[in-house]
């Protein structure tokens, strides 16, 4: 088993408190991406697993094995690095097989490892080369291919495509997802950028200041998100959060009352105030006069495929929208309806900015409304 | 940016002037190896001998063992060169990848060796080398340079330039301490160890001082002891000869800084010392 279990898992400087109380598992096999803002304490954490920093406080196990007190090169990690940190007196070649090396390993195996690698991510050739004299994208490839030689059970990425421009990061990003479909092993990845997490996560940890939001799959935390900063953080444009008030079944957003379904209703007892969520893709502009919300539109943006509008409503309300560009052209300026499904509608607690409402699968549906 | 010519003239009058004073010594040194004894004296200020002659040279290199002295010299510099490079290099790594309690009070107390003047302690060295029985031996002189706190803290400003993952990752692929040293620190780092070698290797063949209170036998002399041999000789001091000794001895040194200039101005840019 090459799990990795945090078990009250906290890390301090000094009176500082970093990471707090971190309590999940990872599969075997499994790819999870750490996901936060930054100085959320996502590196920190790789960092513990790595073993670069001391644990102050709770359990770290790898494989079932505590290793709060295993030094790095004893845990069997790989590990790619922001910078790459390939040596630059080195050959690609000499950086590949660096491990391999330590590890005493035959030479006939280390060939064959090193040439494999180099294949799978098309860097045959350039073996000779220097590292200084490689591109970002190749050096990127080099990092790689260093630390699949090493077959490791766990492999590590902390933030490896942040310095690559967008084309070469979706390359990047369909090469890692290969690689892992082939070594399955116990994987932890660390990015800022949600559409990263997005697309190489089979589940996603979301981090703010040092305490764990949410560890769910992509989709889940997509459509479920735990609270309000999962919420917002993961989407773009940014979910709509709107403060309303709740009165006598009806809800207030913007001084227009909109009358609450029952079994919403039911689930929001004794709240008077909470934190509406929709996000902009249901929010849906129609000419329709029976619309929920009246609002004009402030500006618009078309990319092609996508328009997206910032509406204000009648009390100053900011909502954005967001729906296929060829449905309707608007204008801005223009007065329209807003109208949205309640199944596509999130609460939050006004508070505690907790997920009031946790829908069951399959419950929202995208795009579903027809104007 | 507008510069300011009568201020810019005046720097430049006193810097020439710093010059001129500074390279006068060697240029009389130079000139006076290839006068003939009178010539020195008749006319010191010119720097053109009138008849330029090999006779010095000729006299030193046949009448004295002066080869004798530069093997004494190289022999003694080499191994104390050796010994605190090797010494910096382990000592400045262990500041920078290790923590320990205490580092930074031992760090700062080897600093504070920089303040201590040679001659307090010249009488402690003295009687240690006495008691040790290495008196009127190159090992007595080398005992007591086998390390050095300035070239303790150049290694280590030096390895701090190295990024930490590089450090990181070769730890994770299981490099133990001296692995990492050899194949990551060291080669990273190689410039700056031979310029601060060179450094060592200059001081240690300049030496003076040291060397003349421990060597006593002529035949142990290093260049800079043989020198004074011509110049507080009862029957008049020998200008010529003792001017071709010291174009001789200063020789090694200059065409060892001339060939590694720039590794040492970048070492000690990177420091932040400015010699």
């Amino acid at each position: 088993m090459h799990n990795i279990i945090f078990d009250n898992v906290s890390k301090s400087y000094g009176n500082k408190e970093v990471i707090k109380q971190l309590n999940f598992e990872i599969q075997e096999g499994e790819r999870v991406v750490f996901l936060g803002p930054s100085g959320c304490g996502k590196s920190t954490t790789l960092r513990l697993v790595a073993g670069f920093e001391d644990i102050t406080d709770g359990k770290l196990f790898m494989g079932g094995t505590c290793v709060n007190n295993m030094a790095p090169g004893k845990r069997n990690i790989a590990m790619v690095f922001q910078s790459y940190a390939l040596f630059p007196h080195m050959d690609v070649w000499e950086n590949i097989i660096f491990g391999l090396k330590i590890q005493k390993l035959g030479k006939k195996e280390i060939e064959k490892r090193a040439k494999d690698a180099l294949e799978m991510l098309h860097l045959d050739g350039f073996e000779q080369r220097l590292v200084k004299s490689l591109s970002g994208g190749q050096k990127q490839r080099v990092a790689l291919c260093r630390a699949i030689v090493k077959q490791s059970p766990y492999f590590l990425l902390d933030e490896p495509l942040s310095n690559l421009d967008a084309q070469l990061r979706q390359q990047a990003r369909q090469n890692l997802v290969r690689i892992h479909e082939i070594n399955k092993s116990t994987m932890i990845y660390v990015t800022h950028d949600q559409v990263e997490a997005m697309t190489v996560g089979q589940r996603i940890a979301v981090l703010r200041d040092g305490t764990l939001q949410q560890i769910a799959t992509p989709r889940e935390i997509y459509d479920n998100p735990s609270n309000a900063f999962v919420a917002s953080f993961i989407g773009s444009p940014a979910m709509n959060l709107i403060t309303a008030d709740i009165v006598d079944g009806h809800l207030f957003i913007g001084k227009v009352a909109v009358p609450l379904p029952d079994r919403i209703t039911a689930v929001l007892t004794g709240k008077h105030s909470v934190i509406v969520g929709i996000r902009p893709e249901n929010i849906h502009i129609t000419t329709d006069d029976r619309a929920m919300l009246k609002g004009s539109c402030r500006y618009t943006e078309n990319t092609g495929n996508l328009q997206t509008t910032q509406l204000y409503l009648a009390d100053g309300t900011a909502i954005f929208s967001q729906f296929a560009g060829e449905t309707y052209e608007i204008k801005a300026g223009e007065n329209v309806g807003i109208q949205f499904l309640w199944e596509n509608v999130l609460f939050f607690d006004r508070e505690t900015e907790i997920n009031l409402y946790v829908r069951e699968k399959g419950e929202n549906k995208y795009g579903n409304y027809r104007n | 940016m507008k510069i300011n010519i009568k201020k810019e003239l005046i720097c430049h009058i006193f810097l020439i002037a710093a010059v001129i004073i500074s390279l006068w010594p060697v240029v009389f040194m130079l000139s006076a190896s290839f006068k003939e004894l009178n010539q020195i004296f008749q006319s010191p200020l010119n720097p053109l001998p009138s008849s330029p002659t090999l006779e010095n040279y000729m006299t030193v290199l046949g009448r004295f063992p002066i080869f004798d002295f530069i093997w004494n010299t190289f022999f003694i510099a080499f191994f104390v060169t050796f010994f605190k490079l090797t010494t910096s290099l382990l000592a400045g790594f262990a500041f920078v990848y290790y923590r320990f309690k205490g580092k930074e009070l031992l760090f700062n107390s080897m600093l504070m060796t920089f303040f201590i003047p040679v001659t307090v302690l010249i009488m402690p060295n003295y009687l240690l080398i006495s008691h040790v029985g290495l008196l009127n031996t190159p090992y007595g002189v080398m005992l007591t340079e086998l390390a050095d706190g300035m070239g303790i803290f150049l290694m280590r400003q030096a390895m701090r330039s190295i990024p930490k993952a590089l450090l990181e990752s070769a730890v994770l692929e299981g490099a133990g301490p001296i692995y990492l040293l050899r194949s990551v620190v060291f080669p990273l780092v190689r410039p700056s160890v031979i310029a601060i070698g060179i450094m060592f290797f200059i001081n240690s063949w300049n030496e003076y001082f040291w060397p003349l209170l421990i060597l006593k036998d002529k035949s142990q002399y290093t260049l800079s002891l043989a020198l004074q041999m011509f110049i507080s000789a009862e029957g008049g001091s020998e200008w010529g000869i003792a001017m071709a000794v010291a174009v001789l001895t200063s020789l090694p040194p200059l065409i060892l800084y001339l060939f590694f200039q720039k590794f040492i101005l970048n070492t000690f840019m990177q420091a932040g010392v400015k010699g």
